[in-house]
């Protein structure tokens, strides 16, 4: 299985509310998914609220946190990439099998990516995210 | 040529790493630390003592589906199933990379297998790789 990444169909909604100027919020929020398994990245994701705790970790360093750094980058026409960079640390001995990049209030979840493989990761272990979304218009 | 569709797509590319959380040169934790690249503000864990980082585990690898085939000759579409070949190569290559390093996080191996760079180019490098983790792994 590749490493599988994808806007959901959610996010692409939210999208569309913040460009009606209606009520929806912007990137702001990662969080790390929890299951023993390999998965794969799709836009009508059956696991993309970010409170179904079933699949996401609610502690252990892992949790729905602040994004570090959201900036904005020119890949083939100006400022057309959203950029995202986070580190979580693990507290515990977990599993990692992607990571959610959700909205400001936590409700919609824009990016889902499922890794090449599961990451097991010890305590103290440091997962470093390094994300960009372009609006291609190639 | 006949266009039968547009690409335009919201790509997404996400891209992590995994280490340690003490440094490799002299073993003190590392902590979160911000750093200009270019005009991108970013994030890692850098050691406060020594400037060092955590020891790296793995590295994950985004691999993007190839681009649909623009038409319906025979060049578009020999190039279409050569490029989801390399594709389903290189994604075998990197998931068992991706898990040989993050199941043997002590062990001495290669550095290609926690950094995945090089990363092969082409079918036939992308096959030969797979055969040499095989071999490795044993």
């Amino acid at each position: 299985m590749a490493q599988t990444q994808t806007w959901t169909d959610t996010g692409i909604a939210e999208l569309i509310l913040l460009l009606r100027e209606e009520a929806a919020t912007g990137m702001e929020s990662i969080v790390c998914l929890e299951m023993a398994t390999v998965t794969t990245a799709v836009v009508g994701s059956t696991f993309a609220d970010p409170a179904d705790t079933a699949v996401h970790h609610t502690d252990s360093g892992l949790l729905l946190a602040a994004i570090d750094t959201v900036g904005t980058a020119t890949v083939n026409t100006t400022n057309d990439t959203i950029t995202f960079d986070h580190v979580f640390t693990a507290s515990a001995t977990k599993n990692v099998s992607g990571i959610h990049v959700c909205n400001n209030d936590d409700d919609v979840t824009f990016i889902e990516c499922g890794f090449n493989a599961v990451l097991a990761m010890e305590n103290s272990d440091t997962l470093t995210i390094d994300g960009q979304s372009t609006i291609d218009q190639a | 040529m006949t266009n039968v569709r547009t690409n335009n797509s919201f790509k997404v590319i996400v891209n992590g790493e995994q280490r340690g959380g003490f440094c490799e040169d002299c073993g003190t934790q590392v902590k979160k630390g911000f750093y200009m690249d270019g005009e991108r503000k970013r994030v890692h864990m850098i050691c406060p003592a020594c400037g060092g980082m955590g020891k790296l585990i793995v590295r994950l690898y985004s691999i993007q589906a190839p681009p649909s085939p623009q038409d319906t000759s025979f060049k578009s579409l020999w190039k279409f199933i050569k490029d989801t070949w390399f594709c389903s190569f290189l994604s075998t290559y990197h998931r068992q990379r991706v898990e040989y390093a993050t199941n043997h996080r002590e062990t001495t191996m290669l550095g290609k297998y926690r950094t995945g760079k090089p990363s092969p180019q082409t079918i036939f490098e992308a096959i030969k790789e797979i055969i040499k983790l095989r071999i490795d792994r044993r």
